[in-house]
């Protein structure tokens, strides 16, 4: 099983470790709870070495970026980033990542635990295919990639830059210093809140980490794992890859037809493009229940007596002390404001859907 | 992590007080901190009947759901309803506030099967 680099410093802040994607990764420190509170209110410290960092460089990269997702990458200006899906040609997800412009001619993506063994081949033979002389680099066990999220992250990782970093808008990137160590920074993340990534090639910058907790003290910062960074995805509507999409879904089903760019050519449009026009695709709905109950993947859901779907990523909002869940239904049972219930151990428990999030900005 | 004194225990780590007949039931320090935050508790229902070793309760953590199982042949007469809305107490206070249920017991002699502290202790340390 592979370890960040972390593995032992976090092994002294008391982390208890989950496997995950073949990473022996945190699940939490102290509390998932209290981990998801921190985040919400003040500032939390995530390592997700776990993902991978692969960089895209040569002659016209955009081009191939393009081809191969459903935002058009060609649009991209350097510092700036886009959340995308790779499809395979039947239209169904291969993968869901963020892709940084750096600068011209010059790409770096994060794709989920694992998946760059599959992503980079499958890049590669586009490009060999088509002829194009893209580098792509996959640096994921050299790299490292923290997230500093919360409503302090601003002010806290102010302290340890000299760079600007109100200059950093939502989905913006910048090559800057932090702890003396140079580092991509993106104001991006998948809790919701403010927040930054950094990503950076673990050699030179074993102090980063550390540097952001002494820092973050000030803020009450906590260390955090990835049973926070589930149940704050979640509250958000943030898709899950192994949940949401693992098995073949497409944009559409997956509540992701806002990432497609139809205006651009790219792999699998013309199958996502044939059920978007028959309309007869799964919906995937949020739902909210009314009162606290736990609802898992593979619950079922029930509308009228019938098993309309199943629940692909549920669990219990900290901030709303409710069930939520996000579910696959049948087409004609998606309806915004309509009560359904979740089978939960052979007990049904109400819940209504909503559109996502399901807690707003500061609203915890 | 508390063992504590005048309990006895299950191999399944719940927690029974003996007092006439009746038994307290809980769930150990060890078994809170194995399972992390508890979420959610599906309290029996009063008069439910059960053999030892049937589920008696469920506990959601926010990871995983984990059953808790009858320590003993008993029916359930009171069950703990502050955990349904504070399911937090069974991290927080597992012998005391975050007790599950009483219930009153079928056979007397059950439990001279449970194991006492000290017995306990080493089938934490397994």
């Amino acid at each position: 099983m592979m370890r960040s680099p972390l593995y032992e410093l976090q092994k002294q802040l008391g982390a208890k470790f989950t496997e995950f994607s073949g990473f022996e990764m945190p699940l939490y420190y102290s509390s998932i709870i209290e981990e998801h509170f921190a985040v919400r209110k003040k500032l939390g410290l995530f390592d997700v070495s776990h993902m991978g960092n692969v960089l895209v460089g040569g002659e016209n990269p955009e081009e191939l970026l393009s081809l191969v997702s459903v935002a058009d990458v060609s649009k991209l200006h350097p510092g700036k980033s886009v959340y995308t899906t790779f499809l395979r040609e039947d239209g169904t997800i291969i993968d869901d990542l963020i892709i940084y412009m750096i600068s011209t001619n010059n790409f770096v993506f994060i794709p989920n635990a694992g998946q760059n063994k599959i992503v980079v081949p499958w890049l590669c033979e586009h490009a060999k295919k088509r002829g194009l002389g893209v580098e792509i680099k996959d640096v994921t066990l050299e790299w490292m990639i923290l997230a500093v999220q919360g409503p302090s992250a601003n002010e806290a990782m102010q302290k340890i830059t000299d760079y600007t970093l109100d200059r950093i808008k939502p989905f913006e990137c910048s090559n800057i210093t932090v702890a003396n160590a140079p580092v991509l920074c993106s104001r991006t993340g998948y809790t919701g809140e403010d927040g930054f990534e950094l990503q950076f090639p673990t050699r030179k910058n074993g102090k980063v980490f550390s540097s952001i907790f002494e820092t973050g003290k000030e803020y009450n910062v906590l260390p955090c794992g990835l049973g926070a960074r589930d149940s704050l995805r979640l509250e958000k509507g943030f898709a899950l890859a192994s949940n949401e999409f693992a098995g073949g879904r497409t944009p559409l089903e997956a509540g992701l037809s806002w990432t497609i760019n139809w205006d651009h050519e790219f792999i699998g449009k013309g199958a996502v493009l044939k059920q978007k026009e028959e309309g007869n695709y799964e919906r995937t709905v949020y739902l909210k229940c009314k009162e606290r109950c736990v609802p898992r993947r593979r619950c079922e859901v029930i509308d009228n007596k019938k098993n309309i779907g199943k629940v692909s990523s549920g669990g219990l909002s900290p901030c709303l002390k409710k069930g939520i869940a996000v579910a696959h239904v049948k087409h004609e049972s998606r309806e915004i404001g309509k009560i359904v219930s979740i089978l939960i151990h052979k007990k049904e428990y109400e819940a209504e859907m909503i559109r996502p999030p399901f807690i707003k900005k500061g609203e915890c | 992590m508390e063992i504590r004194e005048g309990l006895l225990y299950s191999k399944n780590h719940e927690w029974v007080k003996v007092l006439d007949g009746k038994a307290k039931i809980g769930i150990t320090d060890y078994a809170q901190s194995k399972l992390g935050d508890i979420v959610f508790v599906e309290l029996p229902e009063i008069g439910k009947e059960l053999k030892k070793g049937e589920v008696i309760c469920i506990l959601e953590s926010v990871k995983a759901a984990s059953d808790v199982y009858s320590a003993v042949d008993c029916s359930v007469e009171e069950v703990n309803d502050r955990l349904s809305n504070e399911p937090e107490l069974l991290n927080k206070s597992p012998y005391d506030d975050g007790w599950i249920c009483i219930v009153s017991m079928k056979n007397k002699d059950q439990p001279k099967e449970l194991l006492s502290p000290e017995s306990y202790k080493k089938e934490t340390e397994k």
